[in-house]
């Protein structure tokens, strides 16, 4: 992004931010410039739904459609009712019971020919050129089946559905999802929320860095008041780390138990090997220069780098399926390679990467320095690591200390040409500027030191008077300014989340509406193509005249759009 | 194994007319694109169009065969199918749709647990404890002990693993409450004279907040948010409905109705997001990583459990052996079917828990040909001779190569006679190309009359009606016929294994190596049949079987078959 356009959009977004409430409207009819132009799709929530009477009583289910897993259950609900992953068994004829057979559970499964790794236990995948929707469809409806007449189990009234779904689903996918759930589910309306705000909303935030480290890849999503603003993505996640995992078990045995033709290691192996004990290193001691974490470090974290075990600690992992049964025992530090080579790619330097390979923590800081610095103030201290991978043991905590170093020697300046100390200083007064800047052009509103670049951390410093006035729990509803917590900006920081699932939980539950609500009498007409076309719409002056958030007359009710999908 | 050898699996229509009718059209013309049309078994979408016939329903009014996807299916009522108790509708979804009795599978390997008393007196006393039947995986290992013998379901519920109480709902939302005064008052620099100072030290043992904790900090975070929004402007109210979706909306910023209005009204409160432990909100702690680090590295892979054990925990998010919690078993239901395009009921199964009858049960057996295929061994004992009877013909190794035929072997379930007609592909579809000629593929069926009808009629035994003719195998001739039989002669040359690789050489994509499956042996047979019907009489034909009484109405339908022939055998 140029520095110009850097700085409208955080013109635009500075603006909202100073209001009180920071409105949809503040952002879609900003005229000179669109609403999230770094993401190139708004989310028009202005002509969302049309917020048909809201009934108490409508009552929802909650479905997340990954590319591995289907998740289910209901608002309220901390967790899914059921989690249940594509598997090629699951894909049989009816009557082909080889599953259950002592044999053939014995042997391990090899993979298609032709096919990728992993391939036969995903859902769908965004490229669509290697997908059959024929075949999507046969699956997805056998799963939602089982979802329905085995978890869920409800009476006939029909259920309005809650569904998470990646952003930027291509439209033919969406439809071949869709087509499921109002077709064979008799949903009467489908609410589409974004995995990476559903992750925001379980985290407790408004605004995050969302970095789901999925199957196929990893997107980082910046979120902005529930809103996407960029995204960036990599092919460094779950597929590769398993791939990655494979490679190593498949060494190890063939060191330890000779080489045996067709007996590589399986998919479902490399999966389980790298669920129960793979895990991540701290960051490797020769790239430190300062210490991360500083108060919350445990000495241990960097024990694995410094101190030589002896004996070196092992897992023994049994491979009952290969041929003959064996276990093989591997150096605990091997387990932790996969991550090594697939998601950060240390052997590699930088410029040889595509950018589509980034490493998770380049592209998190290229997501990064790709924001306003008001948004990246507030984006950077919530960095939310979620999807799959994440649960690796280590992992959050390689990638914040990773990040955090790339922050204390890049900055934030994308020329990256402050070695010197006169660039540096050049930087502070461009930012000192910029804020001037910004604050001249609020007029009169008052800028929240919290959100000033010039002004960091202010938690300690705010005066407590001004909402410590009144005690007990009263006085939260009645005081003028939010807690100096959830002001914090400015430095890295973690937070997590308990997941877009829970995330679409809590939304549910709360009764909350979302952008992109789907009637089924108007989806069975026209599909998806009946959405909408005036999504764009804060770049339509005409709408301006009519103020925002109102569309013609009680006629145009009927319209829909789909936001981040459009 | 798939299902034993020969074999005939039946396609069901809704997959050529989808669901969605605006899709219909593509789908046809997809249909119509394919070469001659001829359903390809090996296909990914064959494996969920195909069905053994025994699990097909049928729609008299639409005269379809209805397969569990053109099926809707209602809940007549729920049951454990372990203690075999009925649960009323109004608690099954507040029990997680599991028995909240004492019914539980273990965590480990899905077998039904029991309960067992540990009483040293040997008494059946107290403490008792769920173990498995299978695997002896107990809640001993994680640290559960329960004191009374029944409700198992309700004590679980209040014990965490190691045996500290668990917080109920109430209880969870009363000492947040309660910190939360206490935080406050602590920022309020009130903590000095506060009395309650004796907290400080239970919140440390504790340690950090469970996944339940969390999301139920976060709703009520959010709960909170949304009531502070509504009384903080208290002039607007009228305009603020509670239950209103702009009040909610509004709030979390997902969805505006904001209009002009707006403006007039005293700006609300903004909503924040969380801001503490107690709002829900959790910084990252490293700690937690390295502790898990250092617990995989001492405890190894035992004290871990597989992806299975993980996704079937009520938490999937746990990782080591002593989380894990017994799994309440999941309830079973009786439902009734319906078809998917006119709703008739298909199915409806009696509503006692123990009965297995049906009221009403539309099987496609009873309204559909079955057909079937068996190996006609070439040494068929000659009536007389003094040969001993054939071997068993072995369908797991079919000779490649050799001329070998079976019979196709059609009855008819329907009180009219049928006319049949059978078309296969000359080679089967797939990586081994086998040959099929179908000597005699047009024939007619005769109806299943009443039996009395075969007795008065017939010979006695339940046989051909060309006893007196030696069967021949001659195209264009049937095999042989029964009362409502009619069989006819196949001849199949199985392919070779090993001349995959030729015919990828030939046809790229369609040889190569061979795969699970490929030496499987199946004839796509398309069926279609011709039947007079008595108009306006019952469907099923109770009418006197020489009809002639209303008027006939002729009818046909048409379907895809598979049929399992058999394993070919290496060379
Ligand atoms: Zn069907
Ligand atoms: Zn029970
Ligand atoms: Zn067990
Ligand atoms: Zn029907």
């Amino acid at each position: 992004m140029s520095a110009s356009g850097e700085r409208k959009v955080s013109a635009s977004l500075g603006r909202s931010v100073r209001g009180t409430t920071p409105r949809l409207a503040d952002l879609a009819s900003t005229p000179e410039t669109p609403r999230t132009p770094t993401l190139g799709r708004s989310v028009s929530s202005l002509f969302g739904s049309p917020g048909g009477s809201f009934r108490t009583e409508d009552e929802y289910v909650v479905i997340e459609v990954g590319s591995r897993y289907l998740r289910g259950g209901f608002p309220g609900e901390s967790t899914p009712r059921c989690t249940l992953p594509y598997d090629p068994e699951n894909q049989r004829r009816v009557g082909d019971y080889r599953q259950w057979d002592p044999d053939y559970a014995q042997k391990r499964r090899r993979p298609k020919k032709g096919q990728e790794w992993g391939q036969e236990y995903e859902l769908y995948r965004m490229d669509l050129t290697k997908v059959d929707l024929r075949v999507v469809e046969d699956k997805f409806e056998r799963m939602m089946r089982e979802v329905y007449n085995k978890y869920f189990v409800l009476d006939t009234k029909p259920r309005r559905i809650l569904l998470a779904l990646p952003p930027k689903m291509p439209h033919p996918l969406m439809s071949t999802l869709l087509d499921v759930l109002f077709g064979s589910f008799q949903a009467p309306s489908i609410t589409l929320m974004s995995s990476p705000i559903l992750s925001t909303v379980a985290a407790g935030l408004r605004s995050a860095l969302v970095v789901d480290i999925g199957w196929a890849e990893t997107l980082v999503t910046a979120v902005y008041e529930f809103r996407e603003v960029h995204e960036q993505r990599t092919v460094r996640a779950g597929r590769l780390l398993s791939e990655e995992m494979a490679k190593v078990l498949n060494a190890a045995q063939v060191e330890q138990l000779g080489y045996v033709e067709d007996d590589d290691t399986s998919f479902e192996e490399a999966e389980e090997v790298l669920s129960r004990v793979a895990w991540c290193k701290p960051k490797p001691r020769s790239n430190r220069r300062t210490l991360y974490f500083p108060a919350r470090t445990s000495p241990i974290l960097e024990e694995f780098e410094d101190a030589v075990e002896t004996p070196e600690p092992t897992v023994t992992i049994p491979f009952p399926k290969a041929s003959p049964p064996a276990e093989v025992t591997i150096p605990f530090a091997t387990l932790a390679k996969p991550a090594e080579a697939a998601l950060f790619a240390t052997e590699t330097a930088l410029s040889e990467f595509d950018d589509h390979e980034l490493p998770l923590h380049h592209l998190i800081y290229r997501a990064l320095l790709s924001l306003p610095v008001d948004v990246r103030r507030v984006c950077m201290s919530r960095i939310v690591i979620t999807g799959g991978v994440s649960a690796m043991p280590g992992l959050k905590s390689r990638i914040l200390a990773e990040l955090e170093a790339l922050v204390q020697t890049k900055g934030w300046d994308p020329v990256r040409n402050y070695g010197t100390a006169s660039a540096r200083h050049e930087q502070i007064l461009r930012q000192k500027m910029e804020a001037l800047e910004l604050r001249k052009q609020e007029g009169e509103d008052k800028v929240p030191e919290s959100l000033d670049p010039d002004n960091p951390l202010p938690a300690a410093h705010r005066p407590q008077d001004v909402w410590h006035h009144e005690a007990g729990v009263e006085r939260e509803k009645t005081r003028a300014g939010p807690p100096p917590e959830s002001l914090v900006g400015g430095v890295v920081r973690g937070v997590e989340t308990l997941g877009p699932w829970a995330g679409a939980s809590l939304v549910a539950q709360q009764r909350i509406r979302g952008i992109v609500e789907i009637d089924r009498e108007r989806y069975l007409q026209h599909g998806l193509q009946g959405a909408s076309k005036d999504k764009e719409v804060s770049v339509v002056p005409q709408r301006q005249s009519m103020g925002p958030g109102v569309r013609g007359g009680a006629g145009d009710r009927a319209s829909w759009t789909l936001g981040v999908w459009a | 194994m798939a299902q034993a050898f020969p074999y005939t699996y039946y396609a069901c229509n809704c997959f050529d007319s989808n669901t969605s009718g605006k899709r219909a059209a593509a789908v046809l013309q997809e249909a119509a694109d394919e070469d001659e049309g001829t359903f390809d078994p090996r296909s990914p979408r064959a494996n969920y169009q195909l069905y053994p016939l025994e699990h097909l329903l049928y729609c008299e009014d639409c005269q379809q065969i209805r397969c569990p996807r053109c099926q809707i299916e209602e809940t007549l009522n729920w049951y454990c199918p372990s203690c075999l108790f009925e649960v009323p509708s109004s608690v099954v979804k507040s029990d997680g749709n599991r028995c909240n009795r004492s019914c539980f599978s273990c965590p480990l390997c899905t077998s039904p647990m029991q309960t067992f008393s540990l009483d040293p007196t040997g008494e059946s006393g107290p403490p008792f404890i769920l173990e498995c039947q299978y695997c002896r995986w107990s809640t001993v290992e994680i640290g559960i002990e329960f004191e009374k013998g029944q409700g198992i379901s309700a004590q679980l519920a209040r014990i965490g693993n190691g045996g500290k109480p668990l917080p109920s709902h109430k209880e969870r939302d009363k000492e947040r409450e309660r910190r939360k005064e206490l935080e406050a008052r602590k920022r309020d620099g009130r903590e000095l004279f506060s009395p309650s100072t004796e907290t400080t030290h239970t919140d440390k043992d504790e340690g950090p907040p469970s996944h339940d904790d969390l999301f139920a900090s976060l709703s009520a975070f959010y709960k909170s948010q949304v009531e502070s929004q509504t009384s903080a402007s208290p002039f607007s109210s009228h305009d603020i409905n509670f239950s209103s979706p702009s009040a909610y909306s509004r709030i979390m910023n997902l969805y505006s109705t904001s209009g002009p209005k707006k403006k007039q009204r005293p700006k609300p409160t903004a909503m924040r997001e969380a801001a503490s432990a107690l709002e829900g909100l959790t910084l990252h702690d490293p700690s937690a990583d390295t502790a898990a680090i250092e617990r995989l590295k001492r405890d190894g892979w035992a004290s871990t459990i597989s992806p299975a054990q993980k996704r079937a925990q009520p938490n999937p998010s746990v990782r080591f052996t002593s989380d894990l919690r017994p799994l309440a078993t999941l309830l079973c239901t009786k439902r009734s079917k319906r078809c998917r395009s006119c709703r008739q009921i298909l199915t409806k199964p009696e509503a006692k828990i123990t009965s297995t009858r049906y009221k009403i049960k539309l099987l496609a057996l009873n309204h559909i040909p079955r057909l079937s295929i068996r190996a006609l061994a070439s040494d068929t004992p000659v009536p007389g001779s003094s040969r001993p009877p054939a071997k068993v013909f072995d369908y797991n190794a079919l000779k490649p190569g050799i001329p070998t035929h079976f019979l196709f072997h059609m009855s008819n379930p329907l009180f009219d006679p049928i006319k049949v007609t059978l078309a296969t592909p000359s080679t089967t579809p797939g990586k081994v190309q086998s040959r099929v000629t179908i000597l005699c593929p047009q024939f007619d069926v005769g109806a299943n009359t009443d039996i009395w009808d075969d007795a008065l009629n017939m010979p006695a035994k339940r046989g051909s009606l060309l006893s007196d003719q030696a069967p021949q195998i001659e195209a264009g001739k049937i095999w042989d016929r029964g009362r409502n039989w009619t069989s006819v002669a196949v001849e199949i040359v199985p392919g070779f294994l090993d001349e995959s690789a030729r015919v990828e050489a030939e046809t790229p994509g369609r040889g190569g190596p061979l795969e699970e499956d490929d030496d499987v042996l199946e004839i796509p047979v398309f069926v279609r049949i011709e039947y007079e019907a008595d108009t306006g009489a019952d469907e099923r034909g109770l009418v006197d079987s020489k009809g002639g009484k209303g008027e006939k109405e002729k009818r046909e339908e048409a379907f895809w078959t598979v049929v399992g022939v058999g394993r070919i055998k290496g060379s």
